[in-house]
């Protein structure tokens, strides 16, 4: 059975189908959308089930496309992709059972949002460059238009921003890929990442291409600053799926296409690139801690983490030892999971509370852990494992990172400073919102509800176990990093 | 003689059709001027099917039925079919309306000879038949801009005319003759080639619309009814680059003439976008946009004889931009000519709204659409001929683009005063319904039938 095609076209097809249907009621719409998520959660088990394999891709699906120049649909697995298909499936259901409660135009949100899972899960599955990149692109009009039609005061703003700067971001790729096409005559990326196509100047150009559009998706630094705009003007689900998933195109990016197809550009690049990434780490932390708008402060901790996991990966690049490479590696793939799990509870929380209180703004609030305990507690939970506290998901993840960067490159160390200020960031936004003296207007604020528990609690959980025990997780990133990195 | 004609098969039917529909035209017979004119396009298309592989001529050289003139009928006859009809659900039961349709299909018979030429002499009447063709439509509606828009196309295209026939009268004094297949005897009199090919570009490129080329095209477009400015955005254009295609093949490569085209494709597509970014008229909005994407297409006429997907390219950019246009020009006769008309037309029409917004990303080329599909192939073409530079300049013109198009896209999906929508009728039904089909589906299937 070829479960990668059914599990990324699936939400196509069921958008598809509730175009067409008679009744495309909101209740209808949203029913349509948490059977099709859920069907894909349940279809990447399976394909979580019958595993990856330590040399190369695994339960690859190959049809020919384009015979004369060699690009063919081709999809397949390894473990630095198979743990973001199975995060891309549990965020989408639970966005979808999230989202339940939108009434206006439900069916047109349901179906950009099953579109953009189709995107995500083709982009991670995707062997194929020009397959790729289509399914890369369509991710873009699909958020487009999420946060220009359900976005809050200056979304059309925003979303041209958005769009206008990911376009822009994503064309060198284009570049990039046809120059591999040229330099191999194929489109199929097992070729790229197993010869190397380019060489020399070539593959600079090409790398500097790839880089820059990575750059423009993870966010880094400089090229960030479409990202707090997005986030503070996306509708909840919209930032989650943006934060947990799409940000992941980039460092998914980063390790599959320039880490693998340009290797020794990238390690003469390193440096550059490694400073990018503390770069990124800190000012992201640093731009957080000015934010009293919460939305826009979590925006901001995710170019820090993401500047982690761009030092993991040009650490590997840099390091001599193969044991320092697979760390880095690992850390950087454990690392895009972790933030997925817990910025997505974190937008997901404060989207909660923004539905309450209609305001994001810290000094707005005050003593809700007392009114709303269930919401004050998983805010805190997350909010300490996003600062990395041993025992949560960030935890391993960035212990590797350091570990790494401390062995290859130790002077990237100094990003360990944006922890610090993490943390006191997370502490005064907890401080300010969940404890003090309680704000009389929020007196009668309502706990979280069973749908919206039910949305919170499996981020939860998964953020506890991944920080207790990461094995399972590790075990499958690791088979496939020792390869890469030895 | 008898194999020659049968080869013909296509042409000739449609020009049989077109004296039909004239006479039938002369009995004010409207509807059946557009019966037969449908029919003898839905022939001349399944004629030319079992042609598709053919690689030879007819009458001595002097016209070819090869993969270029096959895939072009294969995009220019549905695509006529589609223009004919938009031009009846805008002009039923105005005056002389039959007269429209048998021009349309005449000018239709001028782009065929276009994109099989292999003679200058053919070449020259495919340019005049498409030419006074096309001047009659565009000042169809006899009112002053129409006139206007008319006069201006018939003198520019005289003068444009006038100067390829000189010009190619220089080919024919170094060739020795007037089939483009000898034009390989060029090699070495770099004036006489270089001189004949400013006049090819002149007269070819002012039918593509290239810069400097292109003052017509957006009074014109504006002047003549909507459909007529959709039909001649299309089917002239893509002719006009079958044209290229047929005789740049033959000329050598040399005294630098591709880099010349590299910077009108540059200077075209940009100076389209800039252009179109302040319009507020739909219809010019768009007649820029064409002058743009004429640019991407000419990126295929540079890597010619270098590059072998470069004719490929050529085709089926051709045939994206054939579907999206059309698809876009026909959501405008539902809407209406100013951007103000598309406000909240995502809400009110939400099927139209989706196919708008597909030709729009089309056009862009965001995938998996037709058009992109198209530009990959263009810019591949162009990066494996040596124009890398062309083909970044291309990539960043698409951002120019995205501003374009998104200035469509976004008041459609702002909310309007609701009022129920006039249905569209069927015909225009059909033509969107059939262009967004082809922009969304052939992307994909594009390569596995192209040779």
């Amino acid at each position: 059975m070829p479960l990668l095609t059914i599990a990324t076209f699936l939400p196509i097809l069921a958008g598809l189908a509730l175009m067409v249907l008679p009744d495309r009621s909101a209740r209808i719409a949203h029913r349509v959308s948490i059977g099709a998520t859920g069907a894909v959660f349940l279809i990447t088990l399976a394909i979580w089930a019958r595993g990856i394999s330590p040399d190369g891709f695994a339960q690859v699906e190959e049809i020919a496309w384009i015979r004369a120049i060699g690009a063919a649909y081709r999809l397949g697995l390894d473990g630095l992709s198979l743990p973001l298909v199975l995060l891309t499936s549990v965020l989408f259901l639970l966005s979808a059972i999230y989202s339940a409660r939108i009434g206006e135009r439900a069916a047109s949100y349901v179906v950009l949002m099953l579109m953009l899972e189709t995107a995500a899960l083709g982009t991670f599955m995707a062997l194929d460059g020009l397959l790729f990149y289509v399914f890369f692109e369509v991710s873009l009009v699909g958020m487009y238009f999420m946060i220009a039609g359900w976005g809050y005061e200056d979304r059309q703003r925003a979303a041209l921003m958005f769009f206008l700067y990911t376009l822009l971001g994503s064309l060198p790729l284009l570049l990039a890929i046809i120059g591999l096409y040229l330099g191999s005559g194929t489109f199929d990326m097992r070729a790229w990442i197993d010869a190397p196509p380019l060489t020399g100047i070539a593959a600079m150009l090409a790398l500097i291409a790839m880089l820059f559009t990575f750059a423009v998706k993870i966010p880094a630094f400089p090229v960030h600053t479409w990202l707090p705009a997005a986030h503070v003007q996306a509708p909840t689900a919209g930032s989650v799926i943006l934060a947990g998933v799409m940000l992941k195109f980039g460092t998914y990016g980063l390790v599959r296409f320039a880490y693998l197809m340009t290797p020794e550009a990238f390690a003469r690049a390193g440096q550059v690139i490694l400073a990018f990434g503390v770069v990124s780490a800190l000012y992201g932390a640093f731009a957080a801690l000015a934010q009293t708008d919460l939305k826009k402060m979590i925006a901001y901790t995710s170019v820090n983490h993401m500047g982690y996991v761009v030092m993991g990966v040009a650490v590997a690049a840099l390091a001599s030892d193969p044991r320092t490479r697979t760390i880095g590696l690992d850390g950087a793939t454990l690392q895009m999971v972790s933030h997925g799990l817990v910025t997505g509870a974190l937008f997901f929380l404060v989207g909660m509370l923004q539905d309450r209180a209609h305001s994001r703004g810290m000094a707005d609030f005050g003593g809700l852990l007392g009114r709303v305990p269930w919401l004050g507690w998983a805010f805190v939970l997350s909010a300490f494992a996003s600062l990395g506290l041993p025992g949560l998901a960030h935890f391993p993840a960035e212990f590797q990172i350091f570990l790494a960067t401390l062995n290859g490159m130790p002077w990237g160390i100094v990003a360990i400073l944006a922890i610090v200020v993490t943390a006191a960031l997370y502490l005064r936004a907890i401080a300010a919102v969940f404890l003090g003296e309680a704000n009389p207007k929020w007196a009668d604020m309502p706990d979280l509800d069973r749908r919206e528990k039910l949305v919170v609690v499996p981020l939860l959980i998964l953020t506890v176990l991944v920080g207790i025990a990461p094995g399972w997780l590790i075990d499958m990133i690791h088979t496939t990093m020792t390869r890469i990195g030895g | 003689m008898g194999r020659d004609l049968a080869l013909l098969g296509p042409e000739l039917l449609l020009a049989g059709a077109a004296m039909l529909m004239i006479v039938a035209e002369m009995a004010r017979a409207a509807r059946l001027v557009l019966a037969i004119g449908l029919t003898a396009l839905a022939l001349s298309t399944a004629l030319t099917l079992p042609m598709l592989d053919a690689e030879t001529s007819v009458f001595g050289g002097t016209y070819r039925i090869d993969a270029i003139a096959g895939w072009a009928k294969l995009i220019l006859l549905p695509g006529t079919a589609l223009a004919l009809l938009m031009a009846r659900a805008e002009i039923a039961g105005r005056d002389r309306e039959g007269s429209v349709y048998a021009l349309i299909v005449l000018v239709t018979l001028g782009a065929l000879m276009l994109s099989g030429a292999g003679d200058m002499m053919v070449l020259v009447i495919g340019v005049v038949l498409t030419g006074l063709g096309s001047f009659a439509l565009v000042a169809y509606p006899r009112d002053d801009a129409a006139t206007e828009a008319g006069m201006k196309y018939l003198v520019f295209g005289s003068v444009t005319g006038s100067v390829m026939i000189y010009g190619l009268t220089f080919w024919f004094g170094g060739a020795g003759s007037t089939l483009f297949s000898e034009l390989g005897q060029l090699r070495g009199q770099t004036l006489v080639l270089i001189a004949g090919l400013i006049a090819v570009i002149a007269g070819l490129g002012y039918k593509a619309a290239l810069v400097p080329f292109h003052f017509w095209a957006p009074d014109a477009y504006d002047g003549a009814p909507v459909s007529v400015a959709a039909y001649l955005s299309v089917i002239t254009k893509a002719a006009a680059f079958f044209a290229f295609a047929q005789v740049l093949r033959d000329l050598p490569r040399e005294a630098g003439w591709p880099v010349a085209l590299a910077l009108i494709s540059a200077a075209t597509m940009t100076y389209g976008y800039l252009a179109a970014l302040v319009q507020t008229n739909l219809v010019r909005l768009i007649a820029y946009s064409s002058v743009a994407q004429s640019g991407y297409l000419l990126m295929g006429v540079v890597a010619l004889g270098v590059s072998p997907i470069a004719v490929p390219a050529i085709l089926i950019f051709a045939a994206a931009y054939v579907a999206m246009n059309l698809g876009a020009f026909a959501v405008i006769m539902v809407a209406g000519r100013s951007l103000a008309d598309l406000e909240g037309i995502g809400r009110s029409r939400p099927w139209f709204g989706v196919a708008m917004v597909v030709f729009l990303l089309s056009l862009t080329g965001i995938p998996p659409l037709f058009g992109f599909v198209g530009k990959v192939y263009l810019f591949m073409a162009a990066v494996e001929a040596g124009f890398l530079w062309l083909a970044v300049i291309g990539i960043l013109n698409s951002v120019l683009a995205l501003g374009v198009y998104l200035r469509m896209v976004v008041p459609m999906y702002r909310t309007a005063e609701a009022g129920a929508p006039d249905p569209a009728g069927l015909p225009l039904a059909t033509v969107i319904a059939a262009t967004a089909g082809a922009t969304l589906g052939l992307g994909v299937l594009a390569g596995m039938f192209l040779p």
